[in-house]
């Protein structure tokens, strides 16, 4: 319990004074000579039980209003649902999820999610948490800061609206880092989200750690803050596979729309208007919803004759979230798609060499060159697009890891193909081969394959890849924290897309191969549709990178190798970084001519999935946690004053008092006994 | 030295009214003189008693010639004999008596009582009698006629003082036991003790045939107990004293008062006692009619 004005507390021994009161009140009595005694101490003699109990329950119910009169001067606080029991917090550490999500506002206000977030929590500090030290970290950052002005934290450039995405357990991690490395007493976390399931990361394997390093914390209070209603109806754009085709005529540009509305129920269909920007070229056109979404596969738009390189920016009309509303595109000429197989193996170097150098799209170098594994210093870093490590793993500590990385973290794709090596004790970004699996005398089961996204997704046209006619006969399995693409009928990965976490993503993609294209491990390179088509989609991932129009999810450090940056368009002023806010932007690398970026909001944050209370407690499980969900424009606070609470209690006791004080019925027959004289024979 | 005594429980006026009204026995009486009570012993009153045969002595002049002129047997025609009474006191002077108002405690209301009961006995021909429980029945007056003596009677009430327990069993008692011979006995207390020893006390009166009087004197603050601040009450017969908040204990105070009048019913009922529970706030004078009143068989009725 908390109090506003907690000095008028020091009245509080003057709820002693009915007591004291009562006390002088026995003491100026006054003296009778009395005669009947007999009466007197018969009436003493009864007065020993229930009329004892009721003159102490008066001056009790007298002692409590009092107090309850000066608790209600004190201006106490609560949490209403939540209990602020158990003393002030030495530390207050506010994690914020800055995520493109929690823009999700009600228009008249102008108030969203993030900011009533930061609204309550700046109430909750400025009433109970003054003395306490306060560290915010956003989600965008992940950067403690500790906060020194409690005036308004909306007014601080950390907690500004981005278009990234949140990393749930990679914030908690870092306030629990925070909180191990500054030993800091008892501490109160407070994380405000919208309770996404993109920014949980239920699946995470962190999540087990967490738990335990907080179970253990035995001085850490974690409140969440939840805000997980979703919008009436909310419209939102994404762009992708952004191409400049080149015809004998003119430019034009290709690309992938998607339109989502987040209408609990469908209502039918809807026409939207989506506004096109291209160099400064205006068009609206009208794109009819009949479903929860619209993909429109290979939108195409004219450019003009010297339109070889611009930006654009595609919208949708104002709604419950502003940020979801703009998608960005950025396009120049299409670089030079160089694949680099690493591998002492003939075979596979060869089926990857003949798929990589067809062309594919027009207009485009498609080159392809293999290497051993003794020449890997020469390969061509700066151009390639695409890497085929077919040789163990190197170890951390070596030149070849160093490389790999530099060649992921650059934006481009890298795909581990299985060494015929039974090393398996090396491992990069987590990842690292285990033992070899075959059939036995017929190829191994698969499973499935994803189909909505990633290297084995459906055509555009929908149509799936012909995935089921493939043939596995030698699969090796592997570890490490990714998302399945394809699998075998017993579960295993053999296609897989290695994932990360916040702190440690790389710009690229990387992926694992458990198999390999050619005889004897799988019918990849034999029926080659399939490899074709998978080879090139990672291609071209690689490709965007090395090209200077390039597109990326707005995170922090997207833009952190260039040396300055031109904003072309952006939907929000980002003081700090720019690379947290959606926009088109002009990079100047530290090397070569000026690129184009686009950085968008990632594609996860228009699921409006969330977290189940029963998820959560199940991923807090052991955690002294409380939720508190919250809505738009409720007006709660988190720290209410209940100095009304303590009014009615007053009453209460004043109206027990009374009630208690009320004289019995007098007895009549007692009293004609008493008035009338009798008698006798 | 007498005449230096003030006799102030004696009023005239009520006294010339009160004179109207006899005081007489409920039992017969014997009498060392004639007087206006019933005797058990026949004599030539006015007012026939019986007939009874004759035997051989009776006075021939008692005979009933009438009834031998009809019956032919011989009758002896029998009268009732007119006694005087002894009227004797018992006066409570334990301390609690002098609880009251300063001009009116309860043993000078009692002296009123006794007092005026004493001279309309006086007045009758009867003889007065005093005995208290202070000093024992050492200052005995025994029942006796005449004005000197009615005299000596006053001034031992006046000198009457109340102090220390009460002794009222006892004194009624000892009363029971030295007075032999039939009388009205009239006792005056608060009976603010335990009422139970009191039973057997006024049995043993009524056993030796005495006609039993008692004024229950109380004062009307003593039954309300209408008290609003804590008071700390002393005991006027030396017991301890204790502090009490009377808005505590007043309910249970009221309950004390009346299980201890129905008790004290109870008793008065059972030993057949002419009792009469008397507030102080009533004028004596009305007291003394009342009493005066239900003894006499012509107007108990409209006493009652």
């Amino acid at each position: 319990m908390s109090f506003l004005q907690p000095l008028l507390l020091i009245g509080l021994p003057l709820a002693l004074l009915p007591l004291i009161i009562h006390l002088i009140h026995r003491h100026r009595h006054r003296t009778v000579e009395w005669a009947a005694m007999l009466f007197l101490i018969d009436a003493r003699k009864m007065n020993k039980g229930m009329a004892r109990l009721r003159q102490i329950l008066i001056l009790a119910m007298r002692v409590v209003a009092v107090a309850m009169l000066i608790f209600a001067a004190s201006r106490p606080l609560s949490g209403g649902a939540l209990s602020l029991a158990g003393g002030k917090a030495e530390t207050i550490i506010i994690l914020l999820d800055r995520s493109a999500s929690m823009e999700q506002q009600i228009l008249e206000t102008g108030e969203s999610k993030r900011l009533a977030a930061l609204k309550k929590l700046s109430d909750l500090i400025e009433k109970t948490g003054k003395s306490s030290e306060v560290v915010l970290i956003d989600s965008a950052t992940l950067e403690p800061l500790i906060v020194t002005s409690l005036i308004d934290l909306g007014a601080i450039p950390q907690t500004e609206a981005t278009s990234t995405a949140a990393d749930i357990p990679a914030m908690l991690q870092v306030a629990y880092d925070y909180l191990a490395s500054n030993q800091s007493g008892r501490t109160d976390i407070w994380l405000a989200s919208d309770q996404r399931e993109s920014d949980w990361n239920p699946a995470s394997k962190r999540w087990q750690s967490l738990r335990v390093d907080l179970a253990a914390s035995n001085n850490v209070r974690l409140f969440l803050l939840n805000f997980p209603e979703s919008s009436a109806a909310n419209f939102s754009i994404q762009i992708s596979n952004v191409q400049r085709l080149s015809n004998p005529q003119a430019f034009e540009l290709m690309f992938d729309l998607k339109i989502t509305r987040d209408a609990d129920q469908v209502l039918g269909p809807v026409s939207v208007p989506v506004e096109f920007i291209v160099n400064g070229t205006r068009t609206v056109e009208e794109i009819t919803l009949t479903d929860r979404e619209t993909i429109l596969l290979g939108h195409t738009i004219p450019l003009g004759n010297s339109d070889q390189r611009g930006w654009g920016r595609i919208s949708l009309p104002a709604d419950d979230n502003l940020l979801d509303n703009i998608a960005y595109l950025v396009f120049d000429d299409p670089a030079q798609r160089k694949t680099v197989i690493v591998s002492n193996d003939p075979s596979t170097s060869e089926a990857i060499t003949a798929a990589a150098g067809a062309p594919v799209k027009i207009g485009a170098d498609y080159n392809a060159v293999s290497f051993t594994e003794d020449s890997v210093a020469e390969i061509p870093w700066q151009e390639t697009a695409l890497l085929f490590w077919h040789a163990p793993i190197p170890s951390n500590s070596s030149i070849e890891s160093s490389l790999l990385k530099q060649h992921v973290n650059s934006g481009r794709t890298l795909v581990l193909l299985p060494p015929e090596a039974s090393n398996t004790s090396e491992s990069l970004f987590g990842f690292s081969w285990n033992a070899w699996k075959e059939g036995d005398q017929s190829p191994l089961g698969i499973g499935w394959w994803r189909t909505e996204s990633g290297l084995l997704a459906n055509t555009r046209s929908g149509d799936p890849l012909p995935i089921g006619d493939l043939k596995l006969f030698k699969v090796r399995l592997f570890e490490g924290e990714s998302q399945s693409l394809l699998t075998l009928e017993t579960g295993e990965s053999v296609i897989s897309k290695l994932l990360f976490d916040q702190l440690s993503r790389p710009s690229g993609e990387i992926y694992a191969w458990g198999t390999l294209p050619r005889d004897g491990y799988s019918t990849l390179a034999s029926d080659g549709v399939a490899f074709f088509v998978m080879l090139h989609r990672a291609l071209d991932a690689g490709a965007f990178a090395a090209s200077k129009a390039r597109s990326r999810n707005a995170s922090f450090g997207a833009l952190s190798d260039a040396i300055s940056v031109n904003p072309l368009s952006t939907s929000q002023e980002i003081q700090i970084e720019p690379d947290l806010g959606a926009g088109a932007y002009e990079v100047s690398p530290p090397r070569g001519d000026a690129l184009l970026f686009a950085l968008n909001r990632p594609y996860t944050e228009d699921s409006v999935k969330t977290v189940t209370s029963e998820g959560i407690s199940s991923l807090l499980k052991g955690v002294d946690y409380r939720q508190i969900s919250d809505e738009l424009g409720s007006g709660s606070t988190l720290a209410l004053e209940v100095w009304r609470a303590f009014l009615t209690a007053m009453a209460l006791a004043l109206i027990a008092e009374a009630i208690l004080c009320i004289p019995p019925k007098p007895e009549l027959e007692g009293s004609r006994i008493l008035q009338t004289p009798v008698v006798g024979n | 030295m007498s005449d230096s005594i003030q006799r102030d429980f004696l009023d005239p006026a009520v006294l010339g009214r009160l004179m109207g009204l006899p005081l007489k026995s409920r039992h017969s009486m014997v009498g060392s003189v004639s007087g206006r009570h019933r005797s058990p012993v026949k004599g030539s009153a006015l007012e026939f008693a019986q007939y009874r045969k004759y035997v051989p002595g009776d006075d021939t002049r008692r005979l009933d010639w009438r009834t031998w002129g009809r019956t032919d047997r011989y009758y002896i025609k029998e009268f009732e004999a007119d006694t005087n009474l002894r009227l004797c006191f018992i006066v409570d002077t334990s301390g609690s008596m002098a609880f009251g108002e300063a001009a009116q405690t309860r043993l000078d209301y009692a002296r009123r009582i006794a007092g005026s009961l004493a001279y309309i006995a006086a007045q009758q021909g009867d003889a007065v009698g005093l005995c208290s429980d202070s000093g024992g029945f050492d200052h005995e007056i025994p029942a006796k006629r005449g004005a000197l003596h009615l005299g000596i009677v006053f001034d031992q009430l006046t000198k009457l003082k109340a102090s220390g327990d009460s002794k009222l069993v006892t004194a009624i008692h000892q009363a029971a036991e030295k007075i032999s011979q039939r009388a009205l006995i009239v006792i005056i207390s608060d009976l603010l003790f335990d009422p139970a020893p009191l039973r057997e006390a006024l049995q043993h009166l009524r056993f030796r045939k005495h006609d039993v009087a008692l004024f229950h004197l109380l004062d009307q603050q003593e039954v309300d107990f209408d008290f609003d601040h804590p008071t700390r009450f002393v005991d006027m017969e030396g017991g301890a004293s204790f502090l009490a908040d009377p808005s505590l204990i007043e309910r249970r105070y009221r309950d004390a008062v009346t299980n201890y009048f129905k008790e004290i019913d109870e008793i008065m009922n059972h030993s057949i006692i002419d009792y009469h529970r008397v507030l102080m706030n009533e004028p004596y004078e009305q007291a003394l009619a009342r009493f005066l009143m239900g003894r006499n068989p012509k107007t108990a009725r409209s006493a009652r």
